[in-house]
């Protein structure tokens, strides 16, 4: 029997939810779409779409990004698998050390990698000259490529992981029992079973890599991609329609991969998810492979964690490399008046964003998979929009949206909330931003919960008289409560990190810390980009753990595999 | 104590899944009766139909066509929640996050029982049900018959007009299976409560119900009680999916006096009982279980035999009854002979005597003649 029963006529909390769930869509995405649309077809900007391959400066510019974005697509999945395949078979000691450092990644700031990298391998870098005298450049497509896949392979890593861990063991033993070396039923087995999970790690590369705008602007130099092509024409050019042109040239292969990722890619997914393992993975054994797998490794990992430990030591040293006495005088800088205003504003619109998109993205899940029944791939397309288009093009939507009142026929729907002269100084742009961004993710950890919740336990509550917004509240929230946290946790994080909408709708009134950092880098005041790096990492540790503590608070355990019928 | 409330009627009710040529009728034209404090059991393979029907009543599924009426009602318009009915799940679907009492007393909240009330109801009935050392357990503490006795709980307290069953035994082991049914059929019958109960399982249903509906292909295909669906079916299919059964052909169907038919099967002439369109079917079968299958040692050899004589091709024995498997020259006879006498089984390889129980036998159409003469 299907996960969704389908029979039952809406309720009248259902059609509230789902009437709320497309407004909210429609005015923090869509809408804002739709301008770049509109806007794309003024003079400057259509003249951008169609000399699109003719025109040997668009051109170039297009090839770029899709260059950049096939090489870390390619090189962040081959690092990600073997990262994946040394966690899940190799034997070895600090594991789990492992496994964390490789996750860390993805909540760092935006800058942390390219400053860091510039620092420890750029002309002057600690490693390049000081200890091989040599002088690299790395400005422009080696740099990029450098800092975006070691920003971008824990996805990969993640997604492989995931996908390892969840084949059958009893496949190898299979195998081996009809007489095949470890290295065929690597080759005939495991690799063709992973098949699904590299395209899908290598489509979502893809698209991160070429929507990225922070590490253009730091270390892109005159490799110019789309992203930062279209900030300049906002921030050099001034011309709103050549803006939109470019975001267009990004949305429309951005939203193709997106679209060819869930619906191809995940669909050829044949790895079975069973309960119970059935035996304990091979673990690999041979000399030579343990060899190259675990020198890959310590590589990636070392260079990961100085990485870090240029961002921390950087931000209380005078300057890295140059003159290392302690200092707290970046600290003293920042904290003296420079950043206070942009961490206060940050945090505070992270967390009213933050139970918002968490809320936002569990609707929307329990909508897609309990409720919707006609549209209900098309209600979860529009709710990972957030995720699937790029950042620049979300906020140049918006800068275009909200810096005036939304008016159809004369009469305002939606006031002006971005720029300088909105309410709250265009604070609540930011948040929209903050919460289309951040709540796909919650989205998607709640649909993969509640498919395993079996849905009789929610018929249940309605047979006992239980209304649809009763059984919402007292049945499925609690059983989706461990979502819920983790949506909540990335939605803070995210929030706190983003930076290439953002940098469209900061005013006078609203500064951004990760915005704070893209001005000091551009000053290449790099002692300040730390500190600042490290503030943001401790904001989100200390603020995302005492989110964690109080809604553990009110989580029931669900860490049961809940009994499903047929 | 007999109940006047909880009358049920189905009234043509249809379900189509899908449009165009994906369409599938998953019930069609479903009417049914149910009495006050009636227990009816939908019977069938799956995907016949049965638990749609019952979803259907529930109000989790909408009729294509159709209506569900309680007691002269029309439900068509109310959701499940406002629909005064409690359902017994498959899975059970007890509130993972919630203790035994919380599940139980839900109901009970939703209906804003006083405290001192839902603490009074819930835990009367905890103690009928042999709960109440469990009150305080989460379900993942309890073992399957005990999720199963919480459920059911559950769904009693608030004292719906009509139970719904759906497959609720099927995750529970066989020895458990025979218990639970006994309890569920005490306590049905001493609450009068009416009710539905879907399952697949043919003991299920004999044992349970008042009345058995066996449906195939989203129709039904016949409607009795235990005895008549056993003794009486109306077509092979149904004497086929209730029991075990042997189909003879038979030869020279005539009228027989007293409402009996005469036929001749495996070379006997035997005076049997018949469903009123066997005379008009081309080719009846009649059906005899194996229960009514008597088995003698024969003297004779395996060439000189009898066409009521056959040659046993398997037997097991399982001490209070024998299972034979006997080839006649027609076809293969299955036997049950129950508490056999010692050293009187008949070997594999010997030739036995079969003998027909005339009064027990069946006289059946085939199916195509019930198809034809319903058209």
């Amino acid at each position: 029997m299907a996960l969704k029963r389908s029979g039952t006529k809406y309720d009248i909390f259902t059609k509230i939810a789902l009437v709320l769930v497309v407004a909210i869509v429609f005015f923090l995405i869509i809408l804002p779409l739709l301008n770049i649309l509109i806007y794309s077809t003024q003079p400057t900007g259509s003249a951008i779409i169609t000399n699109a391959f003719s025109d040997e400066v668009i051109r170039q510019i297009l090839w770029n990004t899709m260059k950049l974005g096939l090489t870390v697509a390619f090189l962040g999945t081959l690092l990600g698998f073997i990262m994946a395949y040394t966690q899940a078979r190799v034997e070895f000691r600090g594991k789990k050390v492992l496994h964390i450092i490789n996750l860390v990644p993805i909540i760092s700031p935006p800058f942390a990698f390219a400053t860091a990298v510039i620092v420890l391998f750029g002309r002057s870098g600690i490693i390049t000259r000081g200890v091989f005298d040599w002088r690299p450049t790395l400005y422009g497509y080696t740099g990029l490529v450098l800092v975006l896949t070691l920003s971008f392979f824990p996805i990969a890593y993640m997604n492989l992981l995931g996908m390892l861990r969840s084949l059958d063991p009893a496949l190898d033993e299979a195998g081996s029992s009809l007489g095949a070396s470890k290295w065929r039923i690597f080759r005939t087995v495991t690799l063709p079973l992973l098949i699904p999970g590299f395209a899908g790690s290598f489509l979502l590369l893809f698209i991160e890599s070429i929507a990225d705008l922070a590490n253009p602007l730091i270390i892109g130099g005159n490799y110019t991609v789309l992203a930062s092509r279209a900030y300049m024409a906002i921030n050099g050019d001034y011309d709103i329609p050549m803006a939109a042109g470019y975001s267009f040239l990004l949305l429309l292969p951005a939203l193709l991969v997106f679209l060819v990722q869930r619906y191809w890619a995940q669909r050829k997914s044949v790895v079975s998810v069973t309960g119970k393992p059935s035996g304990r993975p091979t673990v690999v054994t041979s000399p030579i492979a343990r060899f190259f797998l675990l020198s890959v490794t310590f590589l990636l990992t070392s260079l990961i964690v100085m990485v870090y430990a240029t961002v921390v030591l950087g931000a209380f040293v005078k300057i890295i490399g140059v003159e290392n006495s302690f200092t707290l005088e970046h600290f003293r800088y920042l904290l003296g008046g420079f950043a206070n205003a942009a961490v206060k504003a940050t945090t505070f619109l992270a967390l009213i964003a933050t139970p918002l998109a968490g809320i936002f993205g569990m609707l929307i899940a329990w909508l897609v998979i309990r409720k919707v029944r006609r549209g209900s791939e098309a209600l979860d397309f529009l709710g990972m929009l957030g995720i699937a288009v790029p950042g620049t093009v979300i906020g140049i939507g918006y800068a275009i949206t909200y810096n005036d009142p939304v008016k159809i026929g004369g009469v305002t729907v939606f006031p002006q909330v971005a720029g300088g002269a909105a309410i709250f100084g265009g604070a609540i742009a930011i948040v929209m931003v903050y919460i289309i961004r951040s709540s796909p993710a919650g989205q998607r950890s709640g649909i993969s919960l509640l498919q395993q919740i079996d849905p009789s336990i929610e018929e249940a509550s309605a047979s006992l008289g239980a209304s649809g917004g009763r059984t919402f509240r007292l049945v499925t929230l609690p059983l989706i409560s461990g979502a819920f946290l983790s949506g909540l946790m990335y939605a803070f994080a995210h929030s706190m990190t983003t930076l290439s909408p953002i940098i469209f709708l900061v005013t006078p009134d609203i500064s951004i810390l990760t915005q704070k950092i893209l001005a000091e880098a551009d000053q290449g005041r790099y002692g300040n980009v730390f500190a600042l790096c490290c503030m943001l990492i401790v904001l989100i540790m200390v603020i995302g753990g005492l989110i964690n503590l109080l809604v553990r608070r009110f989580q029931v355990s669900t860490d049961r595999p809940l009994v499903t019928g047929r | 104590m007999a109940k006047t409330t909880g009358k049920l009627e189905l009234r043509a009710l249809t379900k189509e899944f899908g449009n165009g040529s994906e369409k599938v009728v998953a019930v069609k034209e479903l009417s049914l009766t149910i009495n006050p404090g009636e227990f009816v059991t939908l019977l069938g393979p799956s995907g016949c139909g049965k638990t749609t029907a019952l979803r259907m009543v529930a109000g989790f599924e909408t009729p294509t066509s159709g209506q569900v009426l309680l007691d002269g009602e029309d439900l068509s318009a109310l959701t499940p929640d406002r629909r005064p009915m409690g359902m017994v799940f498959q899975s059970y679907a007890l509130f993972p996050h919630m203790t035994v009492f919380d599940n139980v007393a839900y109901g009970l909240k939703v209906k804003k029982f006083s405290t001192a009330q839902i603490k009074k109801e819930v835990g009367e009935i905890l103690d009928s049900m042999n709960l109440a050392h469990l009150t305080n357990r989460a379900p993942n503490q309890l073992s399957g018959g005990q999720q199963q006795r919480v459920a059911l709980a559950r769904a009693m307290v608030v004292r719906p007009k009509v139970l719904l069953f759906d497959e609720p035994l099927s995750n529970l082991d066989a020895k458990l299976r025979a218990q639970m049914r006994i309890e569920i059929r005490s306590i049905q019958r001493r609450l009068g409560i009416t009710s539905i109960f879907v399952t697949h399982d043919q003991d299920e249903a004999m044992s349970l119900s008042d009345r058995i509906v066996v449906m195939r292909n989203a129709v039904v295909e016949q409607s009795g009680t235990p005895e008549e669906i056993y003794r009486r079916p109306s077509s092979v299919f149904v004497a086929d999916f209730i029991g075990r059964s042997n189909f003879l052909s038979v030869n020279e169907v005539k009228k027989g006096g007293s409402g009996k038919v005469s036929v001749e099967a495996s070379g006997v002439r035997l005076k049997v009982n018949a469903h009123p369109k066997a005379l008009k079917s081309a080719h009846p079968h009649l059906l005899v279980r194996p229960e009514s299958v008597s088995v003698k040692k024969s003297s004779a050899s395996s060439k000189s035999r009898k066409a009521n004589e056959g040659i046993v091709k398997n037997v097991v024995f399982y001490g209070n009854h024998v299972e034979y498997s006997i080839d006649t020259p027609n076809q293969t006879i299955a036997a049950v002979v129950s508490d056999p006498v010692y050293d009187e089984i008949v070997p594999v390889g010997a030739v036995a005597k079969i003998d027909f129980d005339e009064s027990r036998a069946w006289l059946l159409p085939s199916d195509s003649a019930v198809i034809a003469s319903e058209e």
